[in-house]
């Protein structure tokens, strides 16, 4: 055990500055130190308590296992570095990942959905992701108006937008006008939920609308 | 033996006092105001001066240096003279110390506003104010040892122990991380780039925890407490080996803030063992304390100055605890960024640092001024408010930090994230800032009720500048005697005693910081990554200037459920350049290290920036965000490229010989293609806006390992 200051023999110094002072603690019977006083603070004799000492000892053996475990032990039988627990993190997750359910999709198939409650989900997804760029009445803000006949992605050939194209626009973004991909985020029925909102909002008129961008298109929905 | 007759200046504590009222009332103001900014952005009110971004360091730097600093010193001038049976050495340099202080304090208020700041957390102040810190500094120090070496007591005790530690190792903290080459009056570059910088700023930060909201305090606990309790101090022995494993193991733990980023997994080892290993030499301070205590709880009952000295204590104790489970990997990856944060260090200064203080100048003043108390009742309800206060603050930033780690790192079965916009975990933790700005003004109401009691007794009392003591003089004394324990004979020692407390706090700071300049392998090197155009430069000051640090991080940390949201984590060669690094340390927002990255998932357009920065309410309804309208006004300073560039070039970024010259061509070039592509919106802005310099910045950080060869694994 750590010792810092023998006591089995009282200094000369001691003896002379402990003129009268009482030994002992009366209230808790704790031995003084002679000589320790300090502007009337005076400080005991107490042992450190036991269970501290086990308690910095135990955290100092936490510490030598913690730095052997993860950099002293051979490579290999080493605890894993961020690195590895992050590669670790990633091929557990692909294990599970589900097939992409946007892979199976046929074009053909899709339709805007136009149920209450399908137009209600589109709504909620609406304010929660495309409501950023496409302002909060489909007015236009940095994305484009979609209230007006006026379409950027609509089929030239027909000339015609359906659910297929804005369908294609949500898998691919249009990355130089900044709107990313949300295949990840968005499953296809989800997204056609969306768009049906965005096609029932045609002919709105909201206020501050930007300006047309695009072809004149026919909204088939 | 002859008599000596002295005085003790208690016209410098009063005036310490008085400070460390004034600066805690404007710092809690202060902190009142940036908790109602989280709830009411228009609070920032469309203008730099008042930006969250600006306000928030004022509050963290009010209340560290500006409050618990001035509680330091009044507790410090207090206590130093009577335990060592002397005036102060020098009078001139107690005031200069004083006004100085008091000055640092104004010009950090000044400049901080003002947008002039370094960018690193709780070391904001630019070059010209270092400086005069240090000077400052050093003429505290010096008349503190000048002090003890003309004392009248033969030892010195533990609480002065713990004032030696504190001056050498702020002293140390202070210029090493301040090391910096100035491009201008008041601005300058630090000498450190990304890893390096994190890994000194940290040293720092953290041991700006350590050194001066902790061992000062330790210090006046020590006095202070069994002063007020009239009780003896219950183990010598403890204090001696907790104040030694604590100083030294502290400067250590630096690195557990930077636990899972882009330092090497070595360093972030060393921080969270040094932390765990800490719990028993801090726990030793709160042991030391609470026992003191023993055959006196009947007391505490009653004094509401030990009422506040036992809560302190034990806050102590509970944030002493909760740090070191911090700095566990499996623990920081929930709490960091988060406001778990938050609750922490506020358990910390407002229960440890505030409640000592409150406890101390409740002590203080009656002795000073011979009288009683005004109102024991009213110190009693200032204790209750104040600690309903810390429960009402802490409890829901608990919360708010345990519900974002969840929310953030959700996957839905499909394996995408289950909330891929960070908004909607801001809206969940709306009501957590509502909680928190409760308990906030809650408690800066607590500190009026004391302002007023102490007023009062200030009136009825008299004060005593000057109080007479007499001691007999020192007799010398040499080597050591038979029988004299080693630590007792350092303890008469006091210039080795300072002497062996710097070697123990240099250990930890130089094997953690030197091995990242001498082995390559710390850093690897990535060639894609480039320097900054002028513009991007200029765009990077100004980020730091807005201070987006406080909400924004630069740094993506290896998670699936980071990378899945972010892009790619990030890797320490990608911040080579970032004199200084601005990895952030909350996410108020989103991370926006990537967010320049056209094929990552945050990708915005110049457009959608300009918007965004103009009302980022018009964007996203339920944004927190401040407004930045004038950085469409505001004219990016032409004239002071060249000057920064040159600095670069100095600190090792390889602009070509002779950039600095043609560089405001490039920026030119840069700018009006970004203005045009904003003009061909339907935005009207002209070229030389510093909107477009900040724009340039975003759009670039973190895109270099993207654009370029991949990073190495």
């Amino acid at each position: 055990m750590l010792t810092f200051e023998k006591h089995n023999n009282m200094s000369t110094e001691d003896k002379n500055l402990h003129h009268g002072e009482p030994e002992i603690d009366e209230l808790t019977q704790d031995r003084y130190l002679g000589g320790h006083e300090y502007d009337g603070i005076r400080e005991l004799d107490n042992r450190m308590p036991r269970w501290w000492l086990y308690l910095f000892y135990v955290t100092i053996v936490f510490s030598a296992v913690y730095l052997i475990g993860y950099h002293v032990l051979p490579e290999g039988s080493r605890w894993a570095s961020q690195e590895m627990e992050y590669e670790n993190e990633i091929a557990a997750a692909a294990l599970n990942m589900p097939a992409d359910p946007h892979a199976s999709i046929d074009l053909a198939s899709l339709v805007p959905m136009t149920e209450q409650s399908d137009m209600a989900a589109g709504e909620e997804i609406y304010n929660k992701i495309c409501v950023t760029c496409h302002g909060k009445f489909a007015e236009g803000l940095v994305g484009p108006n979609m209230t007006d006949p006026y379409w950027i992605h609509g089929d030239t050939t027909t000339n015609t937008i359906t659910v297929k194209d804005l369908y294609n626009v949500m898998i691919t973004g249009v990355i130089e006008k900044g709107m990313i991909s949300y295949k990840d985020q968005l499953n296809p029925e989800q997204m056609q939920q969306v768009i049906g909102f965005i096609f029932s909002l045609q002919g709105t008129t909201p206020p501050n609308a930007k300006k047309p961008e695009g072809h004149k298109f026919d909204v088939i929905g | 033996m002859e008599l000596q007759k002295f005085y003790y200046d208690n016209r410098i504590v009063k005036m310490f006092a008085y400070a460390t009222l004034f600066w805690g009332i404007v710092g809690m103001l202060v902190g009142v105001l940036v908790a109602f900014q989280f709830i009411f952005p228009e609070l920032n009110f469309n203008f730099a001066y008042t930006t969250f971004g600006r306000v928030r360091p004022v509050h963290t730097n009010a209340i560290i240096f500006a409050f618990v600093g001035n509680g330091i010193f009044t507790g410090y001038y207090y206590s130093l003279q009577r335990l060592l049976k002397t005036g102060m050495a020098s009078k001139w340099m107690s005031y200069v110390h004083f006004w100085g202080w008091q000055f640092i304090i104004v010009l950090a208020a000044v400049t901080l506003l003002a947008g002039i700041t370094s960018g690193k957390e709780y070391a904001e102040l630019e070059w010209p104010i270092d400086i005069l810190i240090a000077l400052i500094w050093v003429i505290f120090g010096w008349n503190m040892m000048w002090t003890i070496l003309k004392r009248r007591t033969r030892h010195i005790y533990v609480a002065i122990w713990f004032y030696i530690a504190t001056f050498v190792t702020v002293a140390v903290l202070h210029i090493v991380n301040s090391i910096e080459i100035p491009w201008s009056l008041l601005k300058s570059y630090p000498v450190y780039a990304g890893v390096q910088d994190a890994l000194v700023q940290w040293w720092y930060g953290h041991n700006a925890v350590a050194f001066f909201l902790t061992t000062p305090y330790l210090g006046l606990m020590y006095y202070f407490l069994p002063k007020a309790a009239n009780r003896p101090v219950y183990s010598y022995k403890l204090s001696i080996l907790h104040f030694w494993a604590l100083i030294f193991l502290y400067i250590w733990a630096g690195p557990h803030h930077l636990l899972y980023q882009s330092i090497p997994n070595w360093a972030q080892s060393l921080g969270t063992v040094f932390s765990i290993m800490l719990i028993a030499p801090s726990w030793g301070g709160m042991i030391n304390g609470l026992l003191t205590l023993r055959g006196a709880w009947d007391r505490v009952r009653e004094d509401p100055v030990l009422k506040f000295f036992v809560v302190a204590v034990t806050a102590y104790g509970m944030a002493t605890f909760e740090g070191p489970m911090l700095s566990l990997k499996s623990i920081n990856a929930i709490s960091h960024f988060t406001n778990w944060t938050i609750a922490h260090v506020h358990i910390g200064a407002m229960g440890w640092n505030g409640f000592l203080t409150f406890g101390m100048i409740y002590w203080l003043f009656p002795k000073m001024f011979k009288t009683k108390l005004y109102s024991i009742k009213l110190a009693n309800l200032h204790f209750w408010i104040g600690t309903l206060a810390i429960l009402f603050y802490s409890i829901p930033m608990y919360w708010a930090g345990w519900t974002e780690a969840s929310m953030l790192k959700q996957f839905t079965e499909a394996g995408t994230l289950m909330y891929p916009n960070f908004l909607q975990v801001v809206d969940q933790i709306m009501p957590m800032y509502y909680m928190r700005a409760f308990g906030g003004t809650l408690y800066f109401l607590g500190a009026f009720l004391l302002v007023y009691n102490i007023y009062k007794t200030v009136k009825a009392g008299s004060f005593v500048a000057y109080e007479e003591a007499e001691a007999p003089a020192l007799e010398k004394e040499g080597k050591r005697k038979s029988g004299e324990g080693y630590h007792r004979f350092l303890e008469r020692k006091p210039i080795t005693f300072m002497i062996l407390s710097i070697v123990a706090i240099l250990i930890g700071g130089i094997v953690e910081i030197v091995p990242t300049y001498l082995i390559k392998s710390n850093i690897p090197t990535i060639s894609s990554v480039k320097p900054y155009t002028p513009l991007e430069l200029h765009g990077r000051d100004i980020y730091i200037a807005e201070g987006c640090y406080n909400c924004h991080s630069q740094m993506i940390r290896p998670f699936r459920s980071e990378t899945e949201r972010y892009g790619e984590y990030s890797k320490a060669g990608e911040y080579v350049y970032d004199h200084p690094f601005q990895w952030g340390s909350k996410r108020t927002g989103p991370d926006l290290w990537r967010i320049g990255v056209k094929t990552g998932k945050n990708y915005k357009p110049d457009a959608w920036h300009y918007n965004h920065f103009m009302d980022p309410q018009k964007m996203n309804a339920t944004s927190i965000m401040p407004a930045y309208p004038w950085l469409a006004r505001y004219e990016i300073r032409l004239d002071q490229t060249a000057a920064k560039i040159r600095v670069m070039q100095t600190l090792g970024v390889p602009y070509p010989e002779g950039y600095d010259l043609i560089a405001n061509d490039d920026l030119k070039a840069q700018a009006a293609k970004i203005a045009e592509g904003l003009r061909s919106q339907g935005i009207e802005i002209s070229d030389n806006k510093q909107m477009i310099a900040i724009i340039a910045y975003l759009q670039r950080i973190g895109t270099d390992i993207v654009n370029g060869e991949p990073a190495a694994k």
